[in-house]
């Protein structure tokens, strides 16, 4: 059983206040949750919404109809009721008005505290009601959030939210609302994990250039760097950025920048850089809805291709593509070792959908684990940086050793100097290709979920993991036979094991889901003879997919 | 002719300032004892960038345009280091003009030696950003329009900790100036080095330059802005060379709480 909430206002109006109680309130009642924002690119005004999807079993997606509907901003109703189904219980922040609940949050709560402020717990304890739970379940978060702001504050919102319970009394009975199940109430968003993901795993640089919807991980990191022990700072551009990150790794400290596609694109340059240098860059890239800006604060799988190939000349990369909060904490840590272990740039991809999206989780370790950067100690003093090794990977020193660290961007010899040898450019390029066959060695599986057989086969990558999940549950309660495949690392391909996990399924239909126009995780499929004929599923009008809508395509 | 450290095929042409500027730093660096483990010297793309490689220290030669934010991370990750960026005035003021802003108004600790030819050479004779109005070059055929940029005004009222100009014919004056500079603690250092090229600038050649370059007189004070920058905006029959600015601030890396029980890389707690 679950239930979907949508709070929706104008920018400004508090959506992630009251989404924000909301939200701990449940997971505090042992619910699942999962959230996820849809938002315009501005700061006041507009319409945004937040879903908030409780349930008694795991959430991995958002809903297409939300089952409550909390309009705080009357003018977008009519909008917004497009976007509803005949059982949608509407919450309006206004005067009465037929067909649904109308409530002046702003004006009840100055009528108990004297104050607007408290608003939000009016609402809460309003929607706590129409849900059909008590609204003193919401008292002890309450208690929690408000106590360093004294025992009088706590009890005013107590009796905010009571009295937004009272008035939707009369309206309560039409819901039928799920029932704790022990879900964690540890809540945490892709983007916060990302964050934690690398500051426990090491990284102690972060430069970067503020863009959506890469920011989040960026100010995450900013609070936790006291915490950490972390130098964050906001570079000039991002081709500052991604220079210090190859700077500071030259130097022996593991380092981040965190951007968007048009951010990304200014950074190729310097990827290409960590390449030559094989230095172990990390870059968190959240895609968005292009080309050049887009649509800056939607969502899309936009930049698979550019991820993989984005840069001049040849090197190994990984690109790693995440697709829950949980994904995202533990794909940091190893696309980091990945950086390390073969010194080349990795690549993590992420998106509005993830960056945003909340669920519960058991906690992630917020222990400090560092990484092995795999330095060598005490370099001897004929050491040079390039040596030519069967594995492609070379013995890395630091500056301020007893040996001399020489790196340059043009091709280099193995003492890492200048050279236009062109027998040595061919040593060179082949050992630092090499390194691609250890990662191809090493990528991850991708995930399988649902029968062992199946007829349909969905294949997708990062963030659709969650939708794509949820639409096999419903195909198979349907009848449908159809499995997933999953890929949260997207490059390097271990082909022949691809191939594999893609035939056992024995599915006689095939169909890429993925949130882009032109199929790019397809025709890279096709390209390294992955696969061959297989359905797209593309989508790109900027906003997440669901369940329910795959389920709904792969049906027709 | 520099006694080199390595057995390198140079790339400079006879003649050319860079070797000059190479053995001034050479001797400053013997001279003030510095362990060239703990010297890193960064460069981007051009002749001038090709330095590192023709001496002994740590060398990052990174991307045209971006040696200062690689040496700023570097000097952040690891604060012992001596961290010296020695590029040209297309690298430095051109391609990487935003970041010379920026790491200005940082102060991070690191020096910044611009061989200034007024001219592209590595690109064989384009107009270069301190170019002379009128100089004519195989791109600007009707000769340079643009004004030349102004890097020691631009550094002075930025707050830029060190300024300096110096003269690659006057290796004497040309290491006084890169001692100065290396023995500068208060941050971010700007030397301006006017270097002679003798392929592509037949105009600003040595001679040119010996008959306009005058050491800032003794009484000048560079803490004063005003004269500093009436100092920084003289380019006739008058070139003045000298410490230009100096100004008190802290450093970028001492107002970083991460690295105030030591270096960033030191402390890592991992292998």
């Amino acid at each position: 059983m679950d239930l979907s909430i949508r709070v929706s206002g104008a920018a400004g109006q508090g959506i992630g206040t009251l989404g924000s109680l909301l939200t701990g309130a449940f997971a505090g009642m042992g619910l699942h949750v999962f959230t996820t924002e849809t938002y315009m690119s501005r700061i006041r005004g507009g319409l945004n919404w937040m879903d908030i999807r409780i349930g008694d079993y795991e959430l991995l997606s958002g809903k297409e109809t939300p089952d409550l509907l909390v309009v705080l901003d009357p003018q977008s109703l009519s909008f917004l009721r497009e976007r509803t189904n005949e059982w949608t219980l509407l919450l309006l922040n206004g005067p009465p008005t037929v067909g649904m609940v109308a409530i002046d949050f702003a004006q009840e709560a100055k009528a108990l505290t004297g104050e607007v402020v408290m608003a939000n717990a009016v609402a809460a304890g309003a929607v706590f009601a129409l849900l059909g739970y008590h609204a003193a379940r919401l008292h002890s978060l309450l208690d929690a959030r408000f106590a360093r702001k004294g025992q009088d504050v706590v009890d005013a919102n107590i009796r905010c939210a009571q009295r937004g319970a009272e008035l939707a009394e009369p309206y309560v009975g039409t819901k039928l609302p799920p029932k704790g199940v022990g879900a964690p109430d540890f809540v945490c968003s892709g983007s916060e994990a990302i964050g934690l993901g690398a500051a426990t795993a090491g990284v102690k640089f972060v430069a970067a250039y503020p863009m959506t919807p890469s920011t989040a991980t960026f100010t995450y990191l900013a609070n936790v760097a006291d915490e950490f022990g972390i130098v964050v700072e906001q570079a000039e551009d991002e081709i500052a950025a991604i220079n210090m990150v190859c700077g500071a790794t030259y130097a022996g400290v593991p380092a981040m920048t965190t951007t968007s596609g048009g951010g990304f694109a200014l950074m190729v340059e310097g990827v290409s850089l960590a390449g030559m240098l094989e230095l172990p860059a990390f870059i968190m890239l959240g895609q968005r809805p292009g080309p050049a800006t887009g649509l800056p604060t939607r969502t899309g799988q936009t930049e698979l291709r550019f991820a993989v190939h984005g840069s001049h000349g040849e090197f190994a990369r990984a690109v790693y593509a995440p697709g829950t909060p949980r994904q995202a904490y533990e794909l940091t840590r190893v696309g980091l070792e990945t950086a390390h272990r073969y010194q080349t740039p990795v690549i993590l991809l992420t998106d509005q959908f993830l960056a945003d999206m909340r669920t519960n989780t058991t906690p992630l370790d917020r222990a400090p684990r560092p990484i092995d950067r795999h330095i060598l100690a005490d370099p001897p003093p004929d050491y040079v940086r390039y040596t030519i090794t069967p594995d492609g990977v070379s013995p890395r020193a630091l500056p301020g050793s007893a040996a001399y660290l020489v790196a340059d961007s043009d091709e280099h010899g193995e003492d890492g100097h200048i050279t236009e040898d062109l027998n040595v450019r061919v040593q060179m390029q082949e050992k630092r290709l090499r390194k691609l066959e250890g990662m191809r060695r090493e990528v991850l599986a991708p995930e399988r979920y649902g029968p062992e057989r199946a007829e349909h086969l969905l294949i997708c990558w990062g963030s659709t993991y969650g939708p794509c999940r949820e639409a096999v549950g419903l195909l198979n309660q349907r009848d449908i036979s159809a499995a997933m495949l999953h890929f949260s690392q997207v490059w390097p391909l271990n082909v022949g094991a691809a191939r594999a996990a893609i035939a056992s399924t024995g599915a006689r239909r095939i169909t890429v889901v993925e949130g882009n126009a032109t199929g790019q995780f397809a025709s890279l499929l096709r390209e390294e003879q992955v696969l061959g004929e297989c359905e797209l599923m593309p989508k790109y009008d900027g906003l997440p997919f669901t369940g329910e809508e795959i389920a709904r395509r792969a049906q027709s | 002719m520099s006694k080199l450290y390595f057995d390198a095929e140079i790339a400079w042409c006879p003649g050319c300032g860079d070797f000059l500027i190479l053995r001034s730093l050479d001797r400053a660096i013997a001279e003030l004892g510095i362990d060239r483990h703990k010297l890193v010297l960064v460069s981007g793309i051009g002749q001038a960038a090709k330095l590192p490689h023709y001496t002994q220290a740590n060398v990052f030669n990174g991307l045209h345009g971006r040696p200062i934010p690689a040496a700023t991370a570097i000097k952040v990750a690891n604060h012992e280091l001596e961290v010296v960026v020695t590029s040209g005035d297309g690298d430095i003021y051109g391609e990487g003009g935003n970041h010379l802003i920026h790491a200005i108004r940082r102060n991070i600790g690191i020096k910044v030696f611009v061989h200034n030819n007024q001219v592209y050479g590595l690109t064989k004779g384009q107009a270069s950003p301190t170019s002379d109005p009128g100089f004519v070059t195989p791109v600007q055929t009707h000769g340079v329009v643009n004004q030349p940029y102004s890097a020691l005004a631009l550094a002075i009222v930025q707050g830029c900790s060190f300024v300096a100009r110096s003269f690659a014919g006057d290796p004497k004056h040309l290491q006084a100036m890169m001692t100065a500079a290396l023995q500068h603690t208060g941050g971010f250092a700007l030397l301006d080095i006017l270097q002679p090229c003798p392929t592509y600038n037949r105009v600003n050649t040595y001679q040119w330059y010996r008959e306009r370059v005058k050491p800032t007189p003794d009484t000048h004070d560079p803490f004063d802005r005003a004269a500093a920058l009436d100092l920084a905006f003289k380019w006739s029959d008058e070139i003045p060379i000298g410490i230009i600015y100096r100004c008190d601030r802290p450093t970028f890396e001492s107002q970083l709480p991460a690295l105030a029980k030591g270096t960033l890389v030191g402390r890592y707690a991992g292998t």
